[in-house]
């Protein structure tokens, strides 16, 4: 005997009923009312959700409702078989565990390798039409906002420019579609000159007069100008836009039904996933740099020596040179929230590089050094 | 009087959760409308009343179409906000158009969606009305307050006591401008939300006044400001006690020392989360104070017909106790307590709304209604437009 509560259909009034099945027919007698006998198959069964009250549709619209989950799985076996599916995933330890785990693990291969490796076959499926629409404007928005002329002479620049588009250019480039330009521009930051070079997607690259200033020779501006060749290349401006709209919806379907105060976690979350695959596109562009500099047989030392200068004077705006001072708890923690790898593993690695060049290889195996975990690719 | 109980557990919840998150990331988030209607049955379902049970009708089928439409809206806005500066401001805009539509599909469709003892809600709010509340008065708030700073700036500009004496005037203007019509907005939403909402043929009908709204952010800002100088002063003592104040004050003569600064950034490290830690649990202090008050205020002003009444006997700090100590225990487990935290959240929430039918429920038929699209509802969920009182 299974007790419940029956509604007349579309009715909120509840009467006692109870009801009972013999093989497949059963008898629903509700107390000072109708009495239903029918086939079992008449009767419309919900699927098991915890153990909240079950309903059962009967042909004439009423509702039985009842909380006796487990009789009801029992006597309607066969009706609700290939239903309960969900339920017995639910309701299994086991089950459980195993869905813990494989969430875990499958977030992790999710963001860890997923977003990235679906980011890139996406920005190299595109044509390279997309890199120009993203760059659209973004260069006379730098110029508006941020930039300022450059002073250098312009002798200086067309030797610059000529270097670059004769020797720098055909080492790298693997794409006669990207047109590669040279722009110098000044960035100021209050008193301070900002040295630094940029790329944007449509080939475009822009060195600032810091930048050139403190370039000691020709191999360093070099190294940097493959770098961003480097980014240019792998299309990682592209692969950036995908891969954050990846984080986004992700977040958007994680934080859709909590509160907003646990949004500032899963913010936190996708900060963190951000600036780890924008780490991976440095070391990525550094990499592409080293490899071509072996090739042309120019020193992979020059990047780091370049590296070193500009660190050094970012880190001190009077000019002369500090020692930097890395690996300690503070700068750790920075190093997950910052969108490039620390100094200290970039020029590691571009030490093991300088190493093949001494040997004279045009290939180089590298041992990642410790910290660089932090990295992606 | 009786009061609405939560049948469900945290651990029966935290296993249909975690079936629906792995579901949902294996399928790359094809899944994620049959696993909110999971989501919804559970909690509406273990939502009872004197042994009556409210339920969730939508099935994952009629939710996939709008969910599809939803997520292609999404994404497009995602790629266009990341490379175009004026079509994102675009999209902002028609957004912003879009709301007052998308909080009445969605009304019409949750309501419907839900069922109490057999019978459906339902909600007859109209777009007219809902363009008025979440549209012109917004805009004609904002404009006020452009209008008022004008002639702030204007009349600080013309300089003199007499000036000075206007702007300040103008000041306080604002700020009683503000508050009123805030109040007033949440007077005309409540009455859009709650007037339009119907149980069977049954009619809710609420009484608030923009006096009583007025008061109630009174106390929260004051009650909002209150902690924030606790939190201060409590956040300050503990950084006095760990870092030192003597390396605070040594800031000021470090400029010419750049080691000096980065030995003074990185002791500061370990405190700053500490910091914000503080911040955000007054911050959810205040949020439960607020939503304790507005809550116990339109409740006992809201009946169902002539019979039904409610009330809300929810307190500030158990419902501050449960939201911070929900919020730590979901940090600290990375996401995964989450379940276990909207169960305690719903529980709190259920056990302190009273109910009061002296003719009892049994009289409620359901009223004919036409099939409804999920597609505003899926796109207000998309973009996290916020609909109904939230409480």
């Amino acid at each position: 005997m299974i007790y419940g509560k029956w509604y007349a259909k579309g009715s909120s009034a509840q009467s006692d009923a109870e009801l009972q099945i013999t093989d497949d027919t059963f008898v629903l007698k509700v107390k000072d009312g109708i009495s239903y006998s029918a086939l079992l198959h008449t009767l419309e069964v919900g699927s098991r959700l915890g153990n909240v009250a079950r309903k059962i549709t009967l042909e004439d619209g009423s509702v039985f409702a009842t909380q006796d989950n487990n009789a009801i799985d029992l006597a309607f076996k066969k009706q609700l078989r290939g239903k309960g599916f969900m339920h017995s995933l639910e309701s299994r330890m086991h089950w459980v565990l195993v869905a813990l785990a494989l969430t875990i693990i499958s977030s992790i291969v999710f963001f860890k390798w997923g977003v990235p490796w679906a980011s890139e076959k996406i920005a190299h499926a595109l044509p390279h039409e997309t890199n120009q629409l993203i760059a659209s404007n973004t260069l006379e928005f730098l110029d508006k906002y941020i930039f300022e002329e450059s002073m250098i002479p312009e002798k200086q620049m067309q030797k610059i420019r000529m270097h670059f588009k004769s020797k720098v250019v055909p080492l790298g480039s693997s794409n006669d579609e990207i047109r590669y330009k040279l722009h110098f521009r000044l960035w100021k930051d209050g008193d301070l000159n900002i040295p630094n070079a940029l790329a944007l997607p449509s080939g475009d690259i822009i060195v600032t007069d810091k930048f050139v200033q403190l370039c000691e020779n020709q191999q360093e501006m070099d190294a940097v100008l493959l770098h961003e060749m480097g980014h240019i290349e792998h299309r990682h401006t592209l692969e950036m836009v995908i891969e954050s709209t990846f984080v986004t919806v992700a977040v958007m379907m994680i934080a859709g039904d909590s509160n907003g105060v646990a949004d500032m976690g899963v913010g936190l979350g996708s900060l963190l996933v951000s600036s780890n695959y924008s780490r991976g596109h440095e070391s990525e562009a550094d990499q592409y740099a080293f490899k071509h500099m072996l090739l042309a047989k120019l020193d992979p030392v020059a990047f780091s020596n370049i590296m070193n200068r500009i660190t050094d004077y970012m880190q001190m705006p009077s000019g002369t040179t500090i020692k930097q001072k890395d690996n300690e708890a503070g700068t750790e923690v920075l190093d997950y929230i910052s969108s490039h790898p620390s100094t200290k593993q970039r020029v590691e690695i571009a030490r093991q590089y300088s190493e093949c060049f001494h040997k004279g290889l045009t290939t180089c195996e590298i041992i990642e050094p410790a910290g660089s975990t932090l990295t992606l690719k | 009087m009786k009061a609405l109980s939560f049948d469900g557990s945290g651990i029966e919840y935290f296993k249909i959760w975690i079936v629906n998150v792995l579901l949902t990331i294996l399928t790359l988030g094809l899944y994620h409308p049959w696993a909110k209607v999971r989501n919804n049955r559970y909690f509406y379902a273990n939502s009872t009343l004197d042994g009556r049970n409210f339920e969730y009708h939508a099935t994952g089928k009629q939710l996939f179409v709008g969910y599809l439409i939803a997520m292609a809206l999404f994404i497009t806005y995602v790629i266009i906000n990341q490379i175009s500066p004026t079509g994102s401001l675009i999209l902002v805009a028609i957004l912003f158009l879009a709301i007052p539509w998308l909080i009445l599909r969605s009304m019409i469709f949750n309501m419907r969606m839900t069922s109490f003892s057999n019978v459906h809600f339902d909600f007859s709010g109209t777009l007219g009305r809902a363009y008025i509340n979440f549209f012109a008065y917004p805009i004609a708030l904002y404009l006020g307050l452009v209008l008022i700073t004008i002639a702030m700036t204007m009349s600080i500009s013309v300089g003199g006591v007499l000036a000075a004496l206007l702007a300040l005037v103008l000041a306080l203007g604002m700020i009683t401008f503000l508050i009123f019509a805030l109040a007033f907005i949440k007077k005309k939403n409540t009455e859009y939300f709650m007037d339009h909402s119907q149980y069977g043929q049954g009619e809710f009908k609420t009484d608030v006044s923009i006096k009583e709204f007025m008061m109630i952010s009174l106390k929260t800002t004051g009650v909002a400001i209150l902690v924030m100088l606790i939190t201060g002063i409590v956040v300050g003592v503990g950084f006095y006690a760990t870092v030192g104040a003597d390396s605070l004050m040594l800031f000021g003569g470090a400029e010419q020392d750049p080691e000096l600064i980065t030995e003074k950034i990185k002791s500061l490290m370990p405190v700053l989360p500490i910091f914000y830690l503080g911040v955000i649990i007054a911050s959810i202090f205040i949020m439960a104070y607020s939503t304790t008050l507005n809550r116990n205020y339109v409740y006992a002003n809201t009946r169902l017909d002539e019979n039904v009444t409610f009330s809300s006997t929810l307190k500030v700090l158990p419902l501050a106790w449960i939201l911070i100590t929900n919020f730590i225990a979901i940090i600290m487990s990375l996401g995964f307590a989450f379940p276990w935290a909207k169960v305690r959240a719903a529980r709190i929430m259920l056990e302190n709304t009273q109910v009061n039918a002296e003719k009892g429920f049994d009289d409620y038929l359901m009223q004919k209604q036409n099939q409804t699209s999920s597609l505003g509802e899926q796109i207000g969920d998309a973009f996290d437009v916020d609909v109904g009182i939230g409480f």
